[in-house]
């Protein structure tokens, strides 16, 4: 899990990559490292293209990073959801909580022209 | 007329790949097995025998369509290779076509019919030739001693491939929204477009809608939505208030709490989205799990101490009947006595279990079996921790069982059978399916319930044996 700040858009959004598996091992790094990205930024993307599982808890994750960020009236959107990962949102409702954008650019964007998805 | 249905095993290999744990030919459409939409068809069209050709196992389905009398027909099995022409397949089963007109359905096809057409007629006068085909199968007739061939202008049915997880789901739902009425499905309806199966319990505040074909043994939790176009098949749980639209639930499944299945087909741990054929397998059994034999550990250990307190309750009952009616029974020859060796519960080993009839005739015998004086030495043997008290009807070692006793999950064998405690008639295929349940789902205190469910229908009981 990497992050660095994007301000292409002339906004400081930012870009976290989550790879591989978003399970019960790891996700709690994810919650412990989000409050130090959030020093840095309220608005976020997370480019999920080289996630390749997630569990509930993984998906709790998440969750709770978004709800992390809008107390901060930020955002946090999702890009690049493999199909897979994609059922998982679908099944558990998730997916009516996020703004889900098909690559990272267009989540990027979307923070300037408040188009949301 | 006769039919052949060849089905080789390549056709079907998708089924093996993406819906593991399913027999490919007895994969459900709209809870019906595919084969017996092939059987209900050559049925329609005249044929008493059909022979089922394959060069893939055909144990499952042979277990489950026997020897075909319950469609009235005769039914065969038999292997071919997979480099066996249609000529072949043909010459080999010579005997079998014997001066018959012969109707061969090949491929992994599904045969479009209405049930209130009679093929019989049409199919008999129709030259020899191509009745129908698709680009996987097709569907021909033959007749042994004649060798005028034609092709066959109108076709009276239709054949649509099932070649893959899309083309599957595809049929159920198209069936499901469209055609349910052309086919005889599974299930009670008292209004057209919803088939329920047996054993299903829907909570108050769950809801159906229409279209829904529901297989048997299934539990629908509290505030759940089913439908429009879902097919639940058997032995599944829908846990509360989750969703399920346009969606096939295979046998097996569990759904967890507050989910969303749209457009999507659950196969226990898996969720498969027909577009594509994308699967994930669930690690978290509170979203999607098979459903397996719960009775182990301390339930299990829990169940044999109240079965075996159960049983020496009952023993001391019905010790002093037994004493003094058996022996009279004995002598007048209706108290009949012998062995049969059953499967034990490990499904490998087998116990040597006592074998009484009672002929009843006469007050004494049918107090004898209104007691279950029957079932006293075997009792003895849930003392002896190698009987449930309530259970599997034994299936017997010697036996061509229908359903070997390794493919029913949680097989007890058992003084008295779940079956006989729901009155139905043991060792049909719905005692297997009552069994199945209760094995899964039942807990101790129930197995008391149904073990003097068991007792009373025996009081109840008017058969003659």
């Amino acid at each position: 899990m990497t992050l660095h700040l994007d301000t292409s858009t002339g906004k400081t959004i930012g870009v976290a990559r989550i790879e591989g598996r978003l399970d019960a091992t790891n996700s709690g790094i994810l919650l412990q490292k989000f409050p130090e990205w959030l020093e840095q930024t309220n608005d976020f993307v997370f480019d999920c293209s080289a996630l390749s599982f997630i569990d509930s808890s993984g998906l709790g994750a998440i969750v709770g990073c978004l709800r992390k960020a809008l107390e901060k009236n930020g955002d946090l959107r999702l890009a690049c959801l493999d199909p897979k990962v994609s059922m998982v949102f679908e099944l558990t409702k998730a997916k009516q909580l996020f703004s889900i954008y098909h690559d990272c650019h267009e989540a990027l964007d979307s923070f300037n022209t408040g188009k949301q998805q | 007329m006769k039919t052949l249905l060849t089905i080789r095993e390549n056709s079907y290999a998708w089924v093996t790949s993406a819906l593991q744990g399913l027999a490919p030919l007895l994969l459900p459409i709209c809870n019906k097995p595919f084969v017996e939409f092939l059987v209900d068809f050559a049925v329609l069209a005249g044929s008493r025998e059909i022979r089922l050709l394959s060069d893939g196992p055909l144990q499952e389905v042979e277990q489950y369509c026997e020897d075909g009398s319950r469609w009235g027909v005769q039914m065969s099995y038999a292997h071919i290779k997979e480099s066996d022409d249609h000529q072949t397949i043909f010459e080999k089963n010579r005997r079998f076509c014997n001066d018959s007109k012969v109707m061969v359905i090949d491929g992994f096809v599904f045969v479009g019919y209405d049930k209130k057409n009679d093929y019989r007629d049409l199919f008999n006068s129709m030259p020899d030739g191509t009745v129908a085909s698709c680009t996987t199968g097709s569907i021909r007739l033959f007749t042994v001693s004649e060798s005028n061939m034609a092709n066959n202008d109108e076709t009276p049915v239709s054949l649509t491939p099932i070649d893959s997880v899309e083309s599957y789901y595809d049929l159920s739902m198209h069936i499901l929204r469209h055609e349910s009425s052309r086919y005889v499905l599974p299930g009670y309806g008292s209004e057209p477009d919803s088939y329920v199966g047996r054993n299903v319990t829907i909570s108050k505040s769950a809801e159906i809608i229409k279209p829904v074909s529901i297989g048997n043994n299934v539990q629908i939790l509290a505030g759940s939505v089913i439908g429009p176009d879902a097919v639940i098949g058997s032995n599944v749980i829908i846990d509360r208030k989750s969703r399920i639209t346009e969606s096939i639930v295979l046998d097996n499944t569990y759904i967890g709490e507050e989910l969303d299945v749209e457009h999507k087909m659950a196969n226990r741990n898996t969720l498969i989205s027909p577009q594509g054929a994308v699967s994930i397998a669930m690690e978290d059994p509170h979203l999607l799990t098979g459903i397996k034999d719960t009775a182990r550990g301390i339930g299990n250990l829990l169940r044999t101490i109240v079965h075996t307190l159960t049983a020496i309750v009952l023993i001391l009952l019905l010790v002093i009947p037994f004493i003094l009616i058996t022996p009279i029974l004995a002598v007048q020859g209706k108290w009949k006595s012998s062995r049969k060796t059953c499967y034990d519960h490990t499904c490998k080993g087998v116990i040597s279990l006592p074998d009484v009839s009672i002929e009843r005739s006469g007050p004494l015998s049918a107090i004898a079996f209104a007691l279950s004086l029957d079932r006293l030495p075997t009792l003895f043997r849930v003392v002896g921790g190698k009987l449930s008290l309530i259970g599997n009807a034994p299936i017997a070692a010697e036996e061509k069982n229908l359903s070997p006793p390794a493919a029913t999950p949680g097989y007890r064998p058992a003084v008295f059978s779940y079956a006989e405690a729901e009155n139905w008639p043991v060792g049909g295929s719905d005692a297997a399916i009552v069994e199945r349940f209760y094995a899964i789902h039942s807990n101790p205190l129930q197995d008391i319930g149904l073990t003097m469910k068991s007792l009373i229908n025996r009081f109840h009981d008017t058969t003659t044996a």
